[in-house]
């Protein structure tokens, strides 16, 4: 698909991601919602540089709370729309994010990784001391009710929300067309060998530092609308390292070689964060995500993306047959269900009665052995389509429980439904073709044998 | 024929360690110049340091009348300067294909000021292949080939950078018989396409086959420059290198 | 801005004190950053971990702090050796310690915090010893034994990680395996096995270094991340890999930044590690005394 039809398929989902929203009329989703879409942006953003360059940005934060200052100073200042504010944050967070690679893109890796999160503190230090945008006790920002948008009385959140999806849209639109051109073969041969890619004729020290530039200003127009959308801003949780582990997880759990990698990264975590900051704790949240990040980073290093993409280089070369689609879908399904259910039953330890204790640890025990039998199926290893069974039978039994105990609509039809999944996937993987693809494969010489 | 490069007075020091010193070479356009000495002799400092890879601390090189001190690695492959890794250093997350693309994306396209085609991109990066006997493993990735393989692919990245003069550092370390005849009778038809090159290796037969002239490096310092014949029966060059 | 003597005076003498301590909790990085090349954000953390271990054994059985720091010290150890075979066999086998080793260290860093606030909350803790609230006081000059005690441990334990990387044979192993993987192997050592070791040592001095934290400042888990730069801000400064230069930049560090709390107001002290971390970095990689 070419760059200016997929940019335009992009702006088109976002605006139709609007239209659904408005039509379901939840003002909470799109409170939610606006934290997932910012992610998406601050993911994309930070695998330009990260992912595709292989250079790690701490300051997260920094560039985003940069945007974030710049609408607050302008708002006591002198009011701007939106619009004219994310072009100025892009402008000051891209000359920082050029300034800070300037000085020390030129040395290590490492060096580049520390210096981000110096940026962070120091910025951070000289915000707190800066009593016109509120120093350390923080700024109101109020926002107005509603804007007009060419004739329509908007809700000023839900302008904000099509605001950050549009951005969104146009931050993966951007990563897509860098990875195909000249500039993602520039950006990966960094990432690869960036003493052979000098060698080759590639000027990695521009290259890099158009990647801090672009990933810098991208961070900073998210943060422009943040202010309105929050109401009240303060350094410490603006510049909080939240951000930094969130923008630096979501694409290293999606994957961080292609366009979708963040994307797929930032919905699952972000979601998955909006809802147990709801039902646990955005403390025990915080924990799962750096949970998250140094589990995969150890056991899937190419995230998601990555684990599908071998496993259907593996299981089906060529075209992706029925047999492995289905276990990609088997196996997502079991790893997303399996990290709700993590969430879900954490929440419920602390229900007073026995079942739901039981329930809870029932449902814990479930979720991991969902995730674990997920990674296995699609490292292709023999144990995975056992272990799914397991699950998926211990998930009916879960849920005829669940069902039993609480016999609310929503509770049947929630569980029923996942019963009927259930029920499928047992059927799918005891068929013979796929549990060869389990088995171990003969050898040359043990069949010659 | 003219002299393309010309190294004057090269010096490089790590701490207190002198890897070069006083380094003195010139190489005509056109020419087949061997460069041997034991390990550790300043070799791949040298080739580092006309690349840019290292900054040398005294001396200049030029190329082509052009002083390259202070010119970035990637400036100077633009301009014509070419090297080959001793330990191969692919992009292991393209295909060979792609790697080959990318000197010519970046180097080769620079010097066409941007109006290389895509069609003629891959028309190259097709003919290199071919050149080098790499044609099936367009598509493979770094990883799955073998040594040979990698060793063809390190050598046809340089030379996908088009390069006036191409230096080949240790190209051929532990191939067999045959396929060193193969890389030796690939550079000398290169440099009948016009590539000057410069062959670093401790093969002598291929050293002695493909040289017109012969240089000796020992400890930092050259010891000898001339014919191929003449060096090796040089009375410094046997006790420093060849062996007693 | 009262440039009096007194104030100047202990403005010195404190940033000196402080220095001395800034070493101890530096010299951990000094040896897997300097030393080993393993980029360990999460040192810090460990440092904190070793606050809260001080913290409780003092505050159940009324032990010294230091004292528990040096009791902890190999649990400590194991648990940098535990991290570092994680860390290999993760990492440094595949030949991925940039993007993935980066992340794994700073999700350490970010799970340690998190941990600490969940079982601990966001209070100060301290520790209680009977020399934390003495003070001497010379004329100008006051001494509150509170920074005293700990600088003069901490120079006490530089000193011996001084002699052991030196007159060792582990210790030289350690010096070793930073410039010559391959001439070690020929020695018969295993460079694996020292980077270990190594790298539990630089863990282990986390014990004391937080014990000597505790000591001087009540702590909260979200301290670590201000000593994040001024544990690299020293590193650079120094040199890596000098035990000395460690101590010198550490001293240097600890006199900016007491000079600018004294006369500037203590807002200002994050900026100035990272700040100088940055000019450091911008102007003077190599550091002062730099290999």
């Amino acid at each position: 698909m070419r760059n200016p039809t997929f940019f335009a398929a992009a702006i088109g989902a976002a605006a139709a991601v609007f239209i659904v929203a408005a039509l379901i009329g939840n003002d909470y989703l799109f409170f939610a919602g606006y934290t997932v879409v910012q992610y998406i942006v601050l993911a994309a953003a930070w695998n330009m540089l990260g992912g595709y360059c292989g250079y790690v940005n701490f300051g997260t934060a920094a560039f985003f709370a940069l945007g974030a200052y710049t609408t607050v100073f302008f708002h006591k200042a002198y009011p701007l729309p939106i619009p004219v504010l994310l072009v100025i944050a892009a402008g000051v967070s891209g000359l920082v994010g050029l300034g800070t690679g300037y000085l020390t893109l030129r040395l290590r890796g490492a060096f580049f990784s520390i210096a981000t999160l110096a940026l962070a503190v120091v910025l951070q230090t000289f915000v707190v001391n800066w009593d016109y945008v509120g120093g350390s006790r923080g700024a109101y920002v109020i926002r107005p009710d509603s804007v007009d948008v060419f004739g329509f009385q908007l809700d000023y959140v839900r302008y904000l929300s099509l605001i950050m999806l549009l951005l969104a849209a146009v931050s993966v639109a951007i990563s897509r067309a860098i990875e195909r051109s000249k500039l993602g073969y520039g950006f990966a041969t960094i990432r690869d060998d960036e003493l052979a890619a000098e060698a080759s004729g590639v000027p990695t020290l521009r290259l890099k530092l158009i990647a801090t530039t672009l990933s810098g200003a991208l961070m900073g127009m998210a943060g422009a609308p943040f202010p309105y959308y929050i109401g009240y801003v303060e350094p410490a949780s603006t510049f909080g390292l939240t951000y930094a582990v969130n923008a630096i997880a979501m694409p290293l759990i999606g994957g961080t070689t292609v366009w979708f990698g963040p994307l797929i990264g930032s919905i699952l975590l972000g979601t998955l964060t909006q809802i147990a900051t709801v039902t646990i704790s955005s403390a025990v949240n915080l924990l799962l995500v750096g949970l998250l990040l140094v589990g995969f980073v150890i056991v899937a290093p190419n995230g998601l993306v990555g684990l599908i993409r071998e496993f259907l280089r593996a299981a089906s070369p060529g075209r992706p047959d029925v047999r492995s689609i289905g276990l990609v879908a088997v196996a997502s399904y079991g790893f997303i269900v399996g990290v709700l259910e993590v969430v879900f039953s954490l929440a419920a330890l602390t229900a007073p009665d026995a079942t739901g204790l039981m329930l809870a640890f029932a449902g814990l025990v479930l979720a991991c052995l969902w995730i674990v039998s997920a990674y296995g199926m699609m490292t292709l290893q023999r144990w995975s389509p056992l272990m799914a069974t397991i699950a998926f039978a211990l998930s009916i039994v879960v849920g005829a429980i669940h069902i039993w105990a609480d016999r609310t609509a929503f509770n049947i039809s929630l569980w029923g439904a996942g019963g009927a999944v259930a029920i499928v996937s047992l059927w799918f993987l005891q068929r013979r073709y796929v549990q060869q693809l389990y088995r171990p494969k003969l050898t040359e010489l043990e069949v010659a044998a | 024929m003219s002299a393309l490069l010309q190294v004057s007075g090269l010096g490089k020091r790590f701490g207190g360690f002198v890897a070069l010193d006083g380094i003195d070479l010139e190489v005509a356009e056109g020419e087949r110049l061997g460069l041997i000495g034991p390990n550790g002799s300043g070799k791949s400092t040298l080739v580092n340091c006309l690349c840019g890879t290292l900054a040398n601390e005294h001396g200049t090189v030029t190329f082509e009348g052009r002083v390259l001190n202070g010119m970035p690695a990637h400036t100077r492959t633009r301009l014509g300067l070419a090297r080959s890794f001793q330990l191969p250093r692919p992009f292991g997350s393209m295909s060979v294909a792609d790697n080959l693309k990318v000197p010519l994306l970046y180097a080769v396209d620079r010097r066409a000021h941007g109006h290389l085609t895509a069609a003629q991109t891959e028309e190259r990066c097709e003919e290199l292949l071919r050149l080098v006997g790499l044609v099936d493993c367009a598509r493979k990735f770094p990883r799955d080939l073998t040594q040979v393989d990698m060793r063809k692919l390190e050598l046809a990245r340089a030379m996908a950078a088009e390069p006036k003069l191409l230096i080949a550092d240790e190209a051929m370390a532990g191939l067999s018989h045959s396929e060193v005849s193969d890389i030796v009778a690939l550079l000398i038809r290169l440099n009948e396409r016009g590539t000057t090159v410069i062959l670093i290796e401790h093969i002598m037969r291929a050293v002695m086959h493909f040289s017109q002239r012969l240089v000796v490096l020992v400890s930092g310092r050259k010891i000898a420059d001339g014919k191929p014949e003449e060096v090796i029966r040089d009375p410094e060059v046997e006790r420093a290198y060849l062996g007693q | 801005m009262d440039f009096s003597a007194d104030l100047l005076v202990n403005a010195l003498v404190a940033g000196l004190l402080l220095g001395g301590f800034y070493a101890a909790v530096t010299v951990g990085i000094s040896i897997s950053f300097g030393i080993l090349d393993i980029v360990n954000i999460a040192h810090p953390a460990f440092i904190i971990v070793g606050s809260y271990v001080a913290y409780i054994i003092n505050s159940r059985f009324g032990i010294d702090p230091i004292l528990v720091g040096v009791i902890a010290l190999p649990a400590f150890y194991a648990l940098g050796a535990a991290t570092y075979q994680l860390y290999h066999v993760s990492f440094e086998r595949r030949g991925q310690e940039g993007l993935r080793g980066l992340a794994f260290f700073f999700g350490l860093l970010f799970i340690t915090e998190v941990v600490l606030i969940l079982v601990f909350g966001v209070d100060y803790r301290y520790v209680s010893a009977p020399y934390i609230d003495k003070s001497y006081t010379f004329g100008l000059l006051q001494l509150p034994m509170r920074m005293v005690v700990p600088c003069v441990m901490s120079l006490l334990m530089l000193a011996l990680l001084q002699l052991f990387l030196g007159r060792t044979f582990i210790g030289r192993a350690i010096m070793a395996v930073a410039q010559d993987q391959g001439a070690l192997r020929l020695m018969a050592a295993d460079p694996i096995k020292i980077k270990r070791i190594a790298f539990a040592i630089s863990i282990a001095t986390c014990a004391l270094g937080g014990a000597f934290l505790i000591i001087i400042q009540p702590v909260e888990p979200s301290i670590g991340r201000d000593y994040i730069g001024r544990v690299f801000a020293i590193c650079v400064l120094g040199g890596l890999g000098s035990l000395p230069g460690t101590l010198i930049g550490a001293i240097l560090l600890g006199i900016v930044e007491s000079f600018t709390a004294t006369f500037y107001g203590p807002s200002w002290a994050p900026a100035v590690s990272f700040g100088l971390l940055l000019l450091t970095l911008a102007v003077r990689p190599a550091g002062l005394l730099g290999r």
